[in-house]
């Protein structure tokens, strides 16, 4: 059997491409672009392992192929696995395509991605998904083109986590990677950390007819003026991360266009629960009740974003549970919560940076409004350089910014779970760790709907977090580049436009 | 003192570069002991970097240990400086590079574009700054004054997203960003420099024009100028001939430092243009802790900067007979 | 007083220009946050990058904050940081230029050293790592600043004292058996004022330049504290439609400049004439 997950990918790609496609006309082949992204370090990688940022994950998909592939949606497609099946989802059995050749020329067997998949467990190796991979108790190969993944436990979203940038497949026994050999739409033609990306169309891609493009030079500007800029002025084709406020001259160059894609991404007020005046919770329910979030959607991201509700399942996923009632701005409230509860007068730091996207104004705005209410919020911005690690959830209130994750569940094991490492407030609650394995052994999709549905209910009433808005994801590009359409794991189609985007003469 | 033989001439300024070579080397020692104790102070690791948000203390204790960073900070500052003594900066942490590779791809560029502005701005430089300082007080001295404290008055990143919304957004004369084609013809190579030459152009102008004026006019203050004047001496004459020679020392000097700047001040301009220069690397090195690469853009920012005083101080020297004797 | 005034009116048009403005950005600093029509935190209108109208004078901000106001509150900070960090600089840059001028040899060597080491770091990237390691309170950003410019001031004034203590009338002072604190502070120092006030003006500007380059970097003050130049930088994508929240602190930072180099050029000049 095909798993529920592949088989609904592949009906709805079908479903919202045909119409698209029809309007952008018929894919031209050749052509050069030029894409910016954000990032360029001496730690740029070709090491899928170490991929860490929204750059290396463009040059991860435009060079390798993972087993499986974003769709549109939160939903997943099948990529060198032909299928991956599951009876108890602890033992899948994954099967790959025929007659895919690396760029070197080597055919993919089921040896390569044993070893991609187990390389991860190796601490020399720095994955940045170990965490994910200690879930692997093994992987072998039961024939030239199939694998048998094991689980420590159950979980029905390997297809999805197999889709990560980190997981695409490298050649059995790789450990150097000053070269690229994968089997990804496009073969490196040079590479320098922090300076630029330059791949050429691979003629022996495993979809044919695909990638469209001849050659895509990925450099990074990290400046978003300067991005824009190099944009309108045409030294770029697409840019990633276009700031909300850019958009309106973007579109109105009239050569230029913006996409939007609805995300899941946040970023959010954490308010830890180990500290007596944070973890009161009447504390942290007055901060939620003291978030502006018509202004913040409004004024930070001029519309951009989806109002979201102090839980972090989006609207875009399946799980999304519509009948939490909205919270909404009431600093009397606040105020009220409080005076009751004898905190009024405190006077507390708040932790914003430039590192968690808009935080600095979110901090400034949420400043404001207690100031008002007579609730003292000192802000403390700190440099994006060491923020992660050394302010955030270090302090009793900072800012964190999360990604979009596939799942409900890496979302609540990531991050709300009693012993995450990331569990940003230090929420604690055992009913709902226990939900979120009950939700794990569920077969039935409907019963594991409804987990979700009170998982969320359960965050968005004593979570120590406040989620004022969901965040769209903003690129721009030139009016010729066509073929985009929104993938909401990341931006430029959750970085993997590189084979499907062309260029109209 | 007119009569100076040539050999004692050289003497004096023979001595200073030797002495002066000593010095610098123990400069860099110098230099190096404070980048590596204030690194010491940053929040954070190597390690813990690259790992980024999600890291678990294990993962991070086991690439520690890969980078060596587990040692005590004094061996492994020990263990740097033996290695730089013996030509060799080491690997950089993050790149799985050799650091003298990572420097070789950004040198140039650095170079290059420091030498281009160069080319561009002393000649206005003087040109101003002369100009100002032959109508000092007059309408266009004054103009001039008023023009060059507007230019180095604005922020630098103001001039430049100027610049770039006028001539590459507006007018689309000049590409926004500087990346130089391989192989470029002159023409490409010209259009490709031309907004961060003029950027930081209009910095060292501005800077460079002022201190000329004011070291000419310091010159054409002394006596002996009244006399060549009373003698009938050409303004001309006057100015190419015996005062700027003699207010050499301290334009060598503002020189210096205007090209020590663009050699590591560049940094807004490297980041607005997205030009990977020497400055954004040793930017990067900060936030990604990678101490070799850090401290060996460190020495090369600080052997730059004593080369170029130590040429400024041996030409004021030859120069100015009063100095030579020192 | 009266002196004072006199001297004033003895400047040339430019001086006259150069004081006003000066005189006018003291006045801001120290009365502005008194004088400001809103709040300067507070989001008084609904529209971002708002043109001026009766309401604003100045128009509103990216986030529809007063523009006026963030700036007549702003101001206190790049004239008042600016000025305690430029003083703090020059009085430690020269106190160490005059021990060197006057000191035994090796004492000199020593200083010129350590300066050297410091001006070869490139003052943006030690500002920056300073910050990283240390923080970005007002009091920190003060010493920072001033930090990164001592070695430059002291370059400067090193030069003047060095040249002047060699003169004859210092060699006199010495002969006549003074001390080295008496020939630092009564026979070198007043006499190399001028130029060094020149110094100190050039690089007030560059203070306050700085200043303005930590912001662009997200390293400046603390919100809702912001200086001239945060106020230039939070507000530069409202530079493609000419937005005045981003053209007024532009301005203003400029007039201050300006006029602090114009009146020290006349005091300066002025004086030798």
């Amino acid at each position: 059997m095909l798993s529920r997950r592949g088989l609904l990918g592949g009906l709805a790609a079908g479903a919202a491409l045909a119409p698209a496609t029809r309007l952008a006309g018929k894919p031209r082949m050749g052509g050069r672009v030029r894409v910016a992204g954000i990032v360029a370090s001496t730690a740029d990688t070709l090491d899928p392992a170490r991929a860490g940022n929204s750059s290396d994950y463009m040059r991860m998909f435009l060079l390798y192929s993972g087993l499986m592939q974003y769709d549109q949606g939160l939903l997943v497609k099948a990529g060198l696995a032909e299928s991956i099946e599951t009876d108890d989802n602890i033992r899948w059995t994954i099967r790959l395509r025929r007659g895919v050749h690396f760029h070197n020329g080597k055919a993919l067997t089921a040896d390569d991605v044993v070893y991609s998949l187990l390389r991860h467990r190796d601490p020399a190796v720095g994955s940045k998904v170990k965490a994910v991979a200690e879930q692997f108790v093994s992987a072998r190969r039961i024939g030239p083109l199939e694998v048998e993944l094991r689980l420590v436990g159950p979980n029905p979203d390997i297809p999805v986590i197999l889709a990560q940038p980190q997981f695409v497949i490298v050649e059995n026994g790789r450990r150097d990677f000053r070269e690229a050999n994968g089997t990804g739409p496009f073969v490196l033609k040079a590479f320098a950390p922090g300076i630029r990306t330059i791949v050429r169309r691979n003629p022996n891609y495993w979809k044919s007819g695909k990638p469209y493009l001849d050659e895509i030079e990925l450099i990074a500007i990290p400046d978003e003026l300067s991005r824009v800029n190099a944009l309108l002025s045409g030294d770029v084709q697409m840019v990633i991360a276009v700031s909300p406020g850019s958009v309106k001259r973007v579109r109105a160059s009239g050569s230029h266009l913006v996409m939007e894609t609805k995300s899941g991404v946040y970023t959010d007020l954490v308010m830890r629960q180990d500290n007596p005046v944070t973890g009161h919770p009447d504390f942290a329910l007055a901060m939620k009740y003291l978030l502006d979030r018509d202004l913040i959607k409004r004024a930070l991201f001029r519309g951009f974003a989806t109002i979201a509700n102090d839980q972090p399942i989006s609207p875009l996923d399946p799980h999304f549970n519509p009948a939490i009632p909205q919270r909404a701005f009431d600093p009397d409230r606040a105020r009220f919560l409080l005076k009751r509860s004898g905190l009024l007068g405190t006077r507390l730091p708040v932790y914003v940076s430039p590192a968690a996207t808009q935080s600095v104004d979110m901090g400034s705005i949420l400043q404001e409004h207690a100031a008002r209410i007579g609730l003292n919020l000192a802000i403390n911005r700190v440099p994006s350089d060491g923020y992660w690690s050394t302010h955030w959830m270090k302090h009793p209130l900072t800012f964190g910014n999360i990604n979009q994750r596939p799942t409900a569940d890496l979302m609540f094991s990531l991050f709300f779970q009693s012993k995450a490492t990331e569990n940003e407030a230090g929420w604690k609650n055992e009913r709902f760790d226990r939900m979120l394995i009950e939700a794990r052994q569920a077969r039935d999709p409907a019963v594991r709907k409804a987990i979700y549905g009170e998982m969320q209910l359960m965050i968005h009433q004593t979570g120590g977090v406040g989620i004022p808005v969901f965040i769209s994801l903003l690129d721009g590009y030139d009016r010729r580049v066509r073929g985009l359409q929104p993938i909401p794991m990341g931006g430029l189609m959750g970085y993997s436009f590189g084979e499907h985007v062309w260029l109209d003469a | 003192m007119s009569g100076t033989a040539p050999a004692a001439r050289w003497r004096g300024p023979a001595r200073l570069v030797a002495q002066r070579v000593v010095l610098a080397l123990f400069t860099l020692l110098l230099v190096s002991a404070v980048i590596f104790t204030i690194s010491g102070l940053l929040p954070g690791d190597a390690a813990q970097e690259l790992l980024g948000q999600g890291a678990t203390s294990e993962q991070i204790a086991a690439l520690r240990h890969e980078m060596g960073l587990d040692r005590p900070a004094v061996v492994r500052y020990l263990e740097w400086l033996r290695a730089i003594i013996g030509g060799d900066p080491g690997m950089s942490l993050v790149a799985n590079k050799p650091v003298a590779e990572i420097i070789s791809e950004r040198l140039p560029n650095t170079l290059t574009l420091a030498a281009l502005t160069t080319l561009f701005s002393v000649p206005f430089a003087f040109l101003v700054g002369i100009t100002s300082a032959v109508t000092r007080g007059r309408t266009t001295d004054r103009a001039l004054n008023i023009l060059t404290l507007a230019m180095v008055a604005l922020p630098e990143f103001l001039v430049a997203t100027i610049a770039v919304l006028v001539f590459s957004v507006k007018l689309l004369w000049l590409p926004s960003i500087t990346i130089v084609p391989q192989d470029p013809t002159p023409g490409e190579f010209l259009r490709a420099y031309a907004m961060p030459v003029m950027v930081l152009g209009v910095g060292v102008i501005a800077q460079l024009g002022r201190m000329i004026r004011a070291a000419i006019i310091a010159e054409l203050d002394r006596p002996y100028v009244e006399m060549a004047r009373l003698k009938g001496v050409s303004q001309r004459r006057l100015i190419f001939r015996h005062v700027l020679p003699n207010a050499v020392g301290p334009i060598v000097n503002a020189m210096a430092l205007s090209l020590s700047y663009l050699f590591g001040g560049a940094i807004i301009v490297e980041t607005i243009f997205s030009y990977p220069g020497l400055a954004s690397l040793m930017v990067n090195a900060v936030t990604s802790r990678d101490m070799p690469l850090l401290q060996a853009c460190a020495m090369i920012f600080c052997a730059t900067y004593l080369l170029l005083v130590l040429i400024a101080d041996t030409v004021a020297i030859l120069a100015n007979p009063r100095l030579r004797q020192g | 007083m009266d002196s004072l005034i006199r001297a004033a009116r003895r400047l040339p048009l430019s001086g006259k220009l150069g004081l006003g403005l000066v005189v006018f950005w003291i006045v801001v600093a120290i009365a502005g946050p008194f004088v400001a029509p809103y709040p300067p935190g507070s989001f008084v209108n609904e529209e971002v990058f708002a043109g001026s109208s009766g309401r604003f004078l100045l128009g509103s901000d990216f986030l529809g904050r007063d523009v006026l106001s963030r700036l007549l509150s702003g101001a206190r900070f790049t004239v008042g940081l600016s000025a305690i960090a430029v003083a703090i600089a020059a009085s430690i840059g020269t106190g160490l230029a005059l021990c060197a001028a006057v000191g035994p040899r090796w004492l000199d060597e020593i200083l010129s050293r350590s300066m050297d080491t410091l001006i070869s770091i490139p003052s943006k990237i030690f500002a920056l790592v300073l910050v990283a390691a240390f923080g970005s309170s007002i009091v920190l950003l003060t010493l920072i600043l001033a930090l990164t410019y001592v070695p430059g001031n002291f370059r400067i004034a090193r030069s003047l004292a060095v040249g002047l203590a060699r003169l004859d009338y210092v060699e006199v002072a010495r002969a006549r058996g003074e001390g080295r604190l008496y020939l630092a502070l009564v026979e070198v120092l007043p006499n190399m004022m001028r130029p060094l006030f020149a110094d100190i003006g050039l690089r007030f500007v560059f203070i306050v330049l700085l200043l303005s380059g930590l912001s662009f970097l997200g390293l400046g003050l603390q919100p809702p504290d912001a200086d001239l130049g945060s106020l230039v930088r939070e507000n530069t994508s409202g530079l493609a439609e000419g937005a005045l929240a981003i053209i007024a602190p532009a301005v203003a930072i400029a007039s201050l400049t300006v006029g602090v180099n114009l009146l020290i050029d006349a005091a300066t000049q002025g004086k030798a004439e």
